[in-house]
This record gives C-alpha cells, sequence and structure tokens, in this order.
C-alpha cells in the first residue's frame, strides 16, 4: 500500500516541499529503507521510528517497507522527517487516510513523545505562501508554528495521540496561542544604560546611534569602559517591529536558536562573537550554508570587541553586508543568501599595549607597532561606519559618588526619545526600501535630508576646518539627520550639524 | 641636484668646521647655498611627540624670523613635524639622515622628502649611496644636527634619550640650548628639567629664539587678546579637556550642546582636538 505525507526541506533560507511515499509491501525481504539523498540524520530516523512504534503500543509491520523522499535530487537533512515517516506508516498500516493538506514535522522521541524541533517557523511561513491550511508539529513548537498565523497548528504530545487523531478515536485539540501562557525571555545580563557613570559623549553617540542605525567605533584604552557601553545598547534599543520580527524569527528557526514554547521573537538580536571567529562563522558557511554572526545580528546589533584583533578576512568580509545588508555564500553545490542588516558596534584600543592618549598611562609601543595595529582596520570598513568616538576611563573618585544617582527616568526618557525617532524614520522611509537614517544613499540625500538657514554653510566651513572627505560630508549629514530627528525638528539646522561633526572619523582616517 | 662638499671646500658649512671631528666629506640632495646654514636653529625631540609638543612647535614656529633654518634629523616624530611646519612657516629646512644619501629613512616619510626638496630645502649625509642606518649612524647623525646649529632648541625628551644626546652635544660644541617647558607629570618632559638645571634655557616664544640669531621677527605679533565671552574657551585655556570633562564642569549644558560649541570654536580656529582632549590656541 502506497501513502503519500507532505513534508519540507531547508536550503539556506529557502524551503522546499517534499513529498515523503511510504510503500509497505508483502513481497521482498522485510525491513525498512530510505531513497532520496538523504543524510546521516534522516537515515537514522529509521530506528527512532521503529523505536518509537514499539513503546507506543503499535507492533511494526514484518513486511518490506521503503520510504522515498520526493524530489529526489534534493539534498535532505534533518531530524525532522521522522513524523511524516511515522504518518505515512500509520496511515498505511491502519488504512486511514492522511489528512489533507497538512504539512508534518517532528522529531521522534524513543518513548513515542516528539521533541522540539528546529524550523517549524518556516515550515509554517511555507504552508501559507502554498496554501497548505494544517500543520502538525511537536507541542514545544507548536507556539513558534502558529505565530506565521492563519493555519491550524496540531501541536503533537506523542505518537499515541496522533494515532488516535487520524483514526478518529480523540482528535487533537487546535492550538491556539491564546490559552496557552507565553513564556517571558529572562532578563539577559546586560548593562544597563543608565547604571553607566560619566562617559556622557559615548551614551549620547549610543543613543544617536540606537536611534538611526549609523555603525558606531569606540576608541580607547583598556578599562575604560567600552564593552558595558556597547552592551547597555541593549536597553535602549527598541523592539523589533513586526515586519522585523518575522524576518528575525526565519533565521532563528532556521538555527534552532527559538527556545522550546517561545513564538516570535520581540527583542532585538545582540550578537558579540570572539575575536578568534573564522570567515565561516562570520558569514555563513557550510556544504548546505547555515547562517553566520552577521545574519544572527540581522536587525539587531552586532558587537565586536576587540575589533583589530579579528582576522583580516573575517574584517573584510564585512564590507558588502554593511554596504547592501545581505550576504550571498556560495558553494560549490548551492548559493543562498542571507539577510544581515545589523548595527555594528566596534571597539578597539588606541594601539596593542592600549595606552596611547591616556593621560594616565604611558604608551610602550613604537611608532611602526602603532601603525601596523591601525593599519589592520582598512579604509573601506571605516568609511562604512558613521560614528568614532574616543573613549577614556572614567576617575574612580566619580564612580563612588555617582553610582546611587541612576534614575530610571533618564532610561526612559532616552527609551522615548529613540523609539519616536523610529517612528518618524518609519513614516520617513514608508516608499522606501529603507528603514533608517543611516541606510540612506547619497543620491538620496537632497530628497531627504533639508537644511535650516545657515547650516550649509556651517558644513562646508567644518569641511574646510577638518579637511573632511567626501565621504564624511555624507556620513555627518546622515548622523546630523538623526540629531534634528531626536530634536523632533524637520530640518537640519545648525546645532545639528555642528554636533554630528563631532562624531566623524578622526583617529585613523 | 646632488653633490658631495668636502671639508676643505669654500662651500663647507663654517658652523661645522668649528666643531672637534667635523666630517671630511658631506653628501647632499637639494638646493645647496652657503645662506642655508647662516642661521640654523636645530629641533629634537622624541618620536613619539604629544598633541601639547606639536602645538607648542606651532607656536613657536609662527614667531620666528625668516631667515631662521630648521635643521632636524627626518626621523618620526617631532624631527617630521619639524621639517613640516618649517615648510608650513615658508622656512627653509635641513634634514640631516643617518644613513646613504641615497635613502629616504624611515621610508614612509617619502612625500615629505620631496616637499622638502621641492620647497628648495636640503638633505645631507655623512654616509655615501644606499648605506643602511646603524645603531652608531645616529648619534653621528646628532652631531651634525648639533654641528650646523647656533642653537638648539629641545621640543620634548624623556630621560636617557637622543634628544638629549644632541643637546649635551651642542653644549659642548658651545651653543645655546633651549627647551620648550613642559608638564611636570609628562614623561617627555623629565628630560627636559634634566638639562634646564645644567644649561638650558626655556623659551615658549619664537621671539626669544630670534634674539640668540640678532633677527627680528617681521611679521605681526599682535596677539589677540580680546575678552573670552565662551565660559568653554576660557576653561580650556587654562586646562585641557575632552567634551566629558567639559559636561562635568557644566552640568547643565546637554552633550549636544557642548559638543555644538566645540565644533563652532574648532571653525573659527580657537580650539584644536587631538586624540580626543580639546587644546585651547
Amino acid at each position: 500500500m502506497l501513502v503519500k505525507v507532505k513534508s519540507i526541506a531547508n536550503r539556506g533560507i529557502q524551503t522546499f516541499g517534499v513529498d515523503v511515499e511510504v510503500n509497505i509491501s508483502n513481497r521482498g525481504i522485510p525491513g525498512l529503507e530510505i531513497v532520496g539523498l538523504a543524510d546521516k540524520s534522516v537515515a537514522e530516523s529509521r530506528d527512532r521510528v521503529k523505536t518509537a512504534f514499539q513503546n507506543s503500543g503499535l507492533k511494526f509491520p514484518n513486511k518490506k517497507i521503503t520510504i522515498n523522499l520526493a524530489p529526489a535530487d534534493l539534498h535532505k537533512e534533518g531530524s525532522f522527517y521522522d513524523l511524516p515517516i511515522a504518518t505515512g506508516l500509520i496511515c498505511a498500516l491502519l488504512e486511514v487516510p492522511v489528512p489533507e493538506n497538512s504539512l508534518f514535522f517532528g522529531e521522534l522521541s524513543f518513548d513515542g513523545s516528539l521533541r522540539h524541533t528546529k524550523g517549524s517557523f518556516l515550515l509554517s511561513l511555507f504552508a501559507k505562501e502554498n496554501n497548505f491550511t494544517t500543520v502538525f508539529v511537536p507541542s514545544p513548537c507548536a507556539r513558534e508554528a502558529s505565530s506565521v498565523g492563519g493555519l491550524t497548528v496540531y501541536s503533537v504530545k506523542n505518537l499515541s495521540s496522533l494515532i488516535n487523531h487520524l483514526t478518529g478515536k480523540k482528535y487533537i485539540k487546535k492550538f491556539n496561542s491564546v490559552n496557552e501562557k507565553n513564556e517571558k525571555y529572562s532578563e539577559q545580563d546586560f548593562s544597563e544604560y543608565n547604571y553607566i557613570v560619566g562617559q556622557e559623549q559615548a551614551k549620547r553617540a549610543l543613543q544617536i546611534c540606537a536611534a538611526g542605525g549609523h555603525n558606531l567605533i569606540m576608541i580607547g584604552p583598556p578599562g575604560s569602559g567600552k564593552t558595558m557601553i556597547a552592551k547597555s545598547i541593549d536597553s535602549i534599543i527598541p523592539d523589533l517591529s513586526e515586519e522585523e520580527s518575522v524576518e528575525v524569527t526565519k533565521i532563528y528557526s532556521l538555527v534552532g536558536k527559538i527556545p522550546p514554547n517561545f513564538g516570535l521573537l520581540k527583542r532585538r538580536p545582540f550578537r558579540s562573537p570572539h575575536h578568534t571567529i573564522s570567515y565561516a562563522g562570520m558569514v555563513g558557511g557550510g556544504n548546505n550554508p547555515v547562517p553566520g554572526e552577521i545574519t544572527l545580528a540581522h536587525r539587531g546589533v552586532l558587537f565586536m570587541d576587540e575589533f583589530s584583533e579579528f582576522s583580516r578576512q573575517v574584517i573584510e568580509s564585512l564590507r558588502q553586508p554593511l554596504e547592501s545588508g545581505k550576504i550571498v555564500v556560495s558553494r560549490s553545490r548551492f548559493s543562498t543568501e542571507f539577510p544581515s542588516r545589523f548595527i555594528l558596534v566596534a571597539s578597539s584600543n588606541p594601539c596593542p599595549c592600549g595606552f596611547y592618549g591616556d593621560p594616565n598611562h604611558q604608551c610602550t609601543c613604537t611608532e611602526n607597532k602603532i601603525k601596523n595595529y591601525r593599519a589592520k582596520l582598512s579604509g573601506p570598513i571605516l568609511d562604512r561606519i558613521d560614528i568614532h568616538i574616543n573613549v577614556l576611563p572614567v576617575e574612580k573618585k566619580l564612580l563612588i559618588k555617582d553610582s546611587s544617582t541612576n534614575s530610571n527616568e533618564t532610561l526612559n526618557f532616552v527609551k522615548k526619545g529613540i523609539s519616536n525617532t523610529r517612528l518618524i524614520q518609519q513614516k520617513r522611509f514608508k516608499d522606501e526600501k529603507i528603514f533608517t537614517n543611516s541606510e540612506i544613499p547619497n543620491s538620496q540625500i537632497e530628497k531627504f535630508c533639508s537644511f535650516g538657514k545657515g547650516s550649509k554653510r556651517l558644513l562646508e566651513q567644518a569641511i574646510d576646518a577638518y579637511h573632511l572627505s567626501a565621504r564624511a560630508y555624507f556620513k555627518i549629514i546622515r548622523v546630523a539627520r538623526t540629531i534634528a530627528d531626536l530634536d523632533e525638528k524637520n530640518d537640519i539646522e545648525i546645532n545639528h550639524i555642528a554636533e554630528a561633526v563631532q562624531y566623524r572619523s578622526k583617529f585613523f582616517l | 641636484m646632488a653633490g658631495e662638499v668636502n671639508d676643505f671646500d669654500k662651500t663647507y658649512p663654517r658652523m661645522l668646521h668649528q666643531i672637534p671631528s667635523p666630517p671630511k666629506k658631506l653628501y647632499y640632495k637639494g638646493n645647496f647655498n652657503e645662506g642655508i646654514f647662516e642661521n640654523c636653529l636645530a629641533v629634537v625631540g622624541s618620536r613619539k611627540m604629544s598633541p601639547y609638543g606639536e602645538r607648542a612647535m606651532e607656536k613657536i614656529f609662527s614667531t620666528l624670523s625668516s631667515k631662521i633654518t630648521i635643521v632636524s634629523g627626518f626621523m618620526h616624530g617631532v624631527d617630521a613635524e619639524a621639517h613640516r611646519k618649517a615648510l608650513k612657516f615658508g622656512l627653509n629646512t635641513i634634514a640631516v639622515m643617518p644613513c646613504g644619501i641615497n635613502l629616504i629613512h624611515p621610508k614612509d616619510q617619502n612625500n615629505l622628502y620631496k616637499e622638502i626638496l621641492n620647497a628648495g630645502g636640503l638633505v645631507l649625509s655623512e654616509f655615501e649611496g644606499y648605506f643602511e642606518p646603524k645603531v652608531w649612524t645616529y648619534p653621528r647623525r646628532n652631531r651634525i644636527v648639533a654641528g650646523l646649529s647656533t642653537a638648539v632648541l629641545v621640543i620634548e625628551a624623556a630621560l636617557e634619550s637622543g634628544s638629549l644626546i644632541t643637546a649635551r652635544m651642542a653644549h659642548s660644541f658651545g651653543r645655546h640650548v633651549l627647551v620648550v617647558p613642559g608638564s611636570i607629570f609628562s614623561d617627555l618632559n623629565s628630560g627636559k628639567v634634566q638639562i634646564s638645571n645644567e644649561f638650558a634655557k626655556t623659551i615658549d616664544s619664537g621671539l626669544f629664539i630670534n634674539k640668540y640669531f640678532n633677527l627680528d621677527y617681521t611679521g605681526d605679533v599682535s596677539e589677540e587678546n580680546k575678552a573670552d565671552k565662551n565660559q568653554i574657551l576660557g576653561l580650556l585655556k587654562s586646562t585641557p579637556m575632552t567634551i566629558d570633562d567639559l559636561k562635568k564642569q557644566f552640568p547643565n549644558k546637554e552633550i549636544s550642546q557642548i559638543s555644538t560649541e566645540i565644533t563652532l570654536l574648532t571653525i573659527n580656529n580657537s580650539v584644536v582636538e587631538r586624540e580626543g582632549v580639546f587644546y585651547a590656541c
């Protein structure tokens, strides 16, 4: 008897439909065989399904069973074919029909229960786009799968309940996210913006960068608080919009980073890879390409501590994503495109020993050493970073005195300003493909950035006084645009330009 | 123009003849004339020049007589900046090399090298051809720098630095040694304090240097001494500060406001920034 069950296959971030064909034949040597370019994790499905059957009180047939995963030329991997295979077997054995317009997805445990499986969000997206009405997923994935909306989600607890459902003995209740309690993300250990003592300029720069999506680099000696400042961006950055949330959840579902019983991601991702990260780890890679850190940071923040310690190749690989917001990962068999629109927050020491320019320490580096160290940060990368600031250590006196005066008011005030600015930008760019001021192309500067009285003249003077390049000119305008938005002004005024000039790149170039 | 000059030639620099062991032969590139050796001021200092050192040079050079020639060793830091500032203020300059005349050392300064020659400056060396610089060639180079000059100006010098060697040599040749005062918290000041206690004179303006050459500054010396209406500028005149320091001084001003004022002051040339610290000009 032949039964067909629908499922999917993920290649990069693309999803394809897969037919799981189960044939039980009375002739031939008894056994179970899987064909259709399945990798090891799929082939092992045989043993999981067999054992789960036995432990669910169902006799595994002593017949020749062949399973084909079609299309047969598409490479398949992952453990989620357990459920479609089991469903096919049940339907074939008990001679019940396979539910129509349904997709099946999930990994089986030996005891017959279903485990949390990565990628259920992609399954639901695929179902919706291709007019499927129903998905069967493991119960820990139900919230994730249902967050797409408009689908009937059956949260399958174990094989017995699935058998009861298929045979019509007892139907599984449709999953309704409203009834289930939504688990809250545990607050991560991020330093809060209002707990930073001093560093007023850095805090202001952080505010601008969170508001306008600008990239930021901080230069300063060790112990000046660069890492703490960078991490505190998480406490002021607004949550993801609905559209952005879908993009991010898709990526996190693909790599299995959505914990059981969670749905759409609300918080912006914050990634801080160590500087020993490999090239593939950063941009994504593998035979079947998986996303790297820049994609995991999509719509969020990529924090690169000790920026100049990263390998040259890794730093240079950021060029394309910083420019276009996506990365194309090409392998001999397959190439795919991952989104990677993130805010880059980088920190670096001014020299190998770290104390160049520190008023309290003597730098011990030679001229050449400093030169080589700085040469590592190539011009093209620094050109894509809008805000450069110097960070110096806070006096210890101030630490002791001020640590009790943190108020939540400042934090809320800053947060409000930032989300307000994001709204202004949303309105401004509603007909464009961009979201933030940092993405305004040079050709459209005139369109979005209107100058107030005298501000253009000031900019011209600044260019002369600071010997600024054409690129710096546009960067200053973009930053000034965000400052004006924070100020709720339509035109860029003199003080906006003047402040933006302070964040220009001055250290390396 | 390139060539060589022997110690028996008429054109051999007069001042250099007077030192105990003058080089027998000097190789040169550029504009060799006797005028250029007339009023030589050697400028020496650390390879790691501080922002203070740079600004001190800027101030002092701005009031030097245009007849003065700046002599230095073409090294990174104070040396190179001395050549640059000389070109900026239209002074003649001589670079004395620690290597063969055909080498540019350090290599990455070849633009400066060309600028010096284009501006009618001179490159000197007592070593021929492509002779590589050695540890022992630097003090010999310093001997020429000191020997050519009527006075040596020490911008910044740590204890036991090459700049001190040059200063002591110059003193032993009977030349004037001048130092720029510095902060007592800076390591680059300790060398200067040491020689000040022994023989050097402290100066804070090019006008004092001119006196050692019996020259006058012909430009406009009337320093604008208008009252500082701007509070920030007033404060920066006494102490250089970062934007965060200024915020501490003016708690009522927003960071954005301070940044704005600083930018406007910079555009007016009232303030300069080095490594995140602002200095009043």
